[in-house]
């Protein structure tokens, strides 16, 4: 942003400007003040430089007029019509637009402005909290940071619950433990020792004796079932061969019974079967190779086997029996020999492991022989279920200490847990509250120093008042919410709305914006105030447009409008310090020519052009010379508190004042005029007396009323020369008492004379000698 | 008014103050101080970041 200094404002069809109207900016004076009446068309000078700065206009806001794009131009002028250009030291900015967009070239260039209209001067403290929060959010939004610390706080929140969670847990899994180390009869000196010491155990300890245990018992089984087995078996051998002895039985009674050879001759026809089954249809008897008894042969063996039917049957029977009895007596030896290899079996288990002692084996081996094996069975039918329960105790030993394990390590997690978050905990807390200060410290100096800035100024305009004690600070419960407090009759942080005046308000308001505007880069910014001054009473408007000329200085530019007459006048008057001042007059608006300027002359410059005009009009500076010096000596008789004629209207002659200023006031009465600076660099100044020339004007007064106040014919007899005399008498006092860029001798602050505004007039005596 | 200069915003310079007194406290690691500076300003610091840069320096303090 640029900071250099503002040469000329030229605006055209833009509201008011009908016509291109041009503001120029004098060199060296950074505060502009723009008098003029209602309409003359102040706004849109301050519309243009808002405009430049932000592409808009909002001095039509509010109005009930909606979008307000439409009456930028002035009328029967388009937006393309439009175009505000701003001339600086550095170079030029102009804004037009394109279609409705404004666009302003070089962007670069676009200049920062603050505008302050009187409608607005009262949103700042009239506004809700939170309003006024977002107007100042700008300067003091640390949300990005506010949300940041809540992430920090919640985890800090979390973790603190995590932490309380893993404590109740680390509780239950001791309680867990001490239940596991009472069932294990409490060993050693307490639950968490006992414990970590068991799972430090290799759990599969018992797994090679429980799994021998197992096959044991396996083994053991097995050989119990054989002598049932083995009964069953005899019992199958037993009728085998019985059935085989009947058929034998059956077999031989029957062949008794028919022809002795009856079974050779069967099996000799069977054979013939078998052949004629494998060779049908022979040419020759296979047996006596006769051709005649060939035919038939067949069917005739069929049925003499037929008549031995019942032989096949017998002898078929007892085949089959023979054969049963061959399986029986073969499955009872298998038998028998299985028996005896699960013997050995079962004594190679019970030798083959170094047992537990507490565990009780067979005293002796499982016997070779089948028919010990009943016995010993019987010895030992006990062992199974003690082995069984051995089993179940190292099983269940196995699931205690696996239970037990996870007990510990669920607890060990827990404690490490609890540990890194007690560790980490106090850092994070630690990290929070100095999140939550510094914030707190960051947001409440700004604050402070907005509010400091505020009361200073405040206190400028209000001094004495005791009004300046402002506090602003942020509502701690609610959400981007900013509270104003005064401090009033006594009582602190009191709404300020709730017991100041409207003027007081206004002053208010003024005072923050100015110290908010000030807060960013005041040094690039142009201030401008759109006749703020409206609602300010008498009393308190020189102090605050003094306020003004001081803040103005702190800014690139200052641009104060206003409508308010007496400024006008004091300025013209010289009442006013102006050396860093331009002021700037407006004539009435037209619509023909728009804005115009008018130029203000300050009264002692028209006398003085009076003067020089040749040859000069003895009646006009006789009559501004009259006006001049009742200003002079109405000036010293107030400040001197010289005696005059009392009465109901303030309403003084000169012939009344002037002989006001006498005796010892006349004699002493001096001014030190400021007429450079000496080697050293110090002011220096020359005396002027006002004796003589107030007893020269004593001499001449006359003239004033004579020549410039009235036709009177006694003017005839008088010179010219006099009443020239007249006007460079009051010039040469009035060049003595006021600077024109710096004021009257106002300021007593010295104790030893009256100055005004740098010193360049220093008026002696303090005080009327007595 | 008009829009925020080009210089530090205000959650900025407070995320700067915050992180140099983080710093000075040994509660945060310088780099990882410039890392999250940004993102303080910004309020995109998560609780997970918070851990594990308060956590980076335990660790790192811990290490011979």
């Amino acid at each position: 942003m640029s900071n250099t200094a503002l040469k000329r404002l030229v605006v055209a069809h833009l509201r008011g400007s009908v016509e291109s109207f041009e503001l120029p900016f004098e060199k060296g004076r950074n505060l502009t003040v723009i008098y003029g009446e209602n309409g003359t068309g102040k706004s849109t000078i301050c519309d243009a430089l808002e405009l430049l700065s932000k592409g808009k206009i909002s001095s039509l806001d509010n109005r009930g007029l909606g979008k307000t794009n439409k009456y930028w131009p002035t009328l029967s002028k388009t937006s393309t019509d439009i175009s505000v250009v701003l001339e600086t030291a550095s170079g030029s900015c102009r804004a037009t637009f394109v279609k409705n967009d404004v666009v302003v070239h070089p962007a670069e260039a676009r200049p920062r402005v603050e505008v302050l209209r009187r409608g607005q001067i009262l949103g700042l403290v009239e506004a809700l909290p939170s309003e006024r929060y977002t107007t100042i959010s700008r300067f003091i939004d640390v949300s990005g940071v506010e949300k940041s610390e809540t992430a920090l706080r919640k985890l800090i929140s979390d973790l603190n619950n995590n932490r309380e969670i893993a404590v109740a847990r680390i509780l239950e899994n001791i309680g867990a433990i001490e239940q596991f180390w009472a069932a294990d009869g409490t060993p050693g000196t307490s639950a968490i020792v006992w414990a970590k010491a068991e799972v430090a155990r290799e759990i599969q300890a018992d797994d090679p004796e429980l799994a021998a245990l197992q096959a044991l018992q396996q083994a053991y089984t097995r050989l119990s079932s054989y002598p049932a087995r083995l009964a069953e078996s005899a019992q199958v051998l037993q009728r085998a061969r019985a059935a085989a002895e009947d058929a034998q039985q059956a077999a031989t009674s029957y062949l008794q019974s028919v022809a002795q050879d009856a079974g050779e001759v069967m099996a000799v026809l069977q054979a013939a079967r078998d052949y004629l089954g494998k060779h049908a249809g022979p040419s020759v008897c296979p047996l006596c190779e006769s051709t005649a008894a060939v035919q038939g042969l067949a069917q005739r063996i069929e049925q003499r086997l037929q008549a031995f039917a019942t032989l096949s049957t017998i002898q078929g029977r007892q085949r089959s029996a023979a054969e049963a009895q061959q399986q029986a007596e073969q499955k009872a030896r298998l038998l028998a020999e299985e028996a005896q290899q699960d013997a050995l079996a079962f004594n190679a288990i019970r030798g083959g492991f170094a047992w537990s002692p507490e565990l009780v084996l067979p005293s002796l081996p499982a016997p070779d022989a089948v028919a010990r094996l009943e016995l010993w069975l019987t010895a030992t039918a006990e062992l199974p279920d003690m082995w069984r329960q051995a089993a179940t105790a190292r099983q269940d030993r196995r699931q205690f200490l696996t239970t037990l394990r996870g007990a510990v390590q669920t607890f060990e997690e827990n404690v490490q847990g609890q540990d890194e978050l007690s560790a980490l905990l106090p850092n994070l807390q630690h990290a929070l509250e100095i999140v939550e200060e510094t914030r707190k410290t960051f947001t409440d100096t700004l604050l402070r120093a907005i509010a400091s800035d505020v009361g200073r100024m405040y206190e400028a305009v209000h001094p004495g008042e005791g009004l300046n004690q402002i506090k602003l600070a942020l509502d701690a419960g609610r959400r981007a919410s900013l509270e104003i407090g005064t401090t009033f009759g006594g009582k602190a942080d009191l709404p300020p709305q709730a017991y100041f005046s409207q003027s007081h308000l206004d002053t208010l308001g003024l005072c923050v914006f100015l110290a908010l505007a000030a807060l960013d880069e005041p040094s690039t910014t142009i201030l401008v105030l759109d006749d703020v001054l409206a609602s300010v009473d008498e009393p308190h408007v020189d102090r605050l447009i003094r306020m003004l000329y001081d803040e103005a200085a702190r800014f690139r530019h200052c641009i104060i409008t206003t409508h308010y007459g007496p400024w006008r006048h004091k300025l013209r008057w010289g009442w006013l310090r102006n050396d860093q001042c331009q002021f700037v007059e407006l004539s009435r608006w037209s619509r023909t020519a728009g804005i115009s300027v008018i130029r203000s002359v300050p009264e002692v410059e028209r006398l003085r052009a009076l003067l020089a005009e040749s040859p000069p009009d003895p009646q006009l500076v006789c009559a501004k010379a009259g006006v001049i010096l009742e200003a002079a000596l109405d000036f010293l008789t107030q400040l001197y508190e010289c005696s005059v004629p009392r009465r109901a209207e303030p309403r003084y002659t000169l012939g009344e004042l002037l002989p006001a200023v006498k005796g010892k006031l006349r004699k002493t009465l001096k001014v030190e005029v400021q007429n450079g600076n000496d080697a050293a660099g110090a002011p220096s100044y020359a005396t002027v007396q006002l004796e003589p020339i107030l007893n020269e004007l004593d001499r001449i007064a006359q003239t004033r009323n004579v020549v410039g106040c009235h036709f009177n014919a006694i003017s005839f007899d008088l010179l010219d020369s006099d009443a020239l005399v007249f006007g460079h008498c009051v010039l040469a006092l009035i060049e003595a008492l006021a600077d024109p860029a710096a004021g009257w001798p106002r300021n007593s602050k010295s104790g030893m004379y009256w100055a005004n505004a740098g010193e360049t007039r220093r008026l002696h005596p303090l005080r009327q000698p007595s | 008014m008009s829009t925020p200069p080009s210089t530090e915003t205000p959650a900025q310079a407070l995320a700067r103050q915050i992180m140099e007194r983080l710093v000075a406290k040994r509660l945060i690691s310088a780099d990882e101080a410039t890392k999250l500076q940004p993102k303080l300003a910004e309020g995109k610091l998560s609780a997970e970041d918070w851990r594990l840069a308060v956590e980076l320096v335990r660790e790192q303090e811990a290490t011979p």
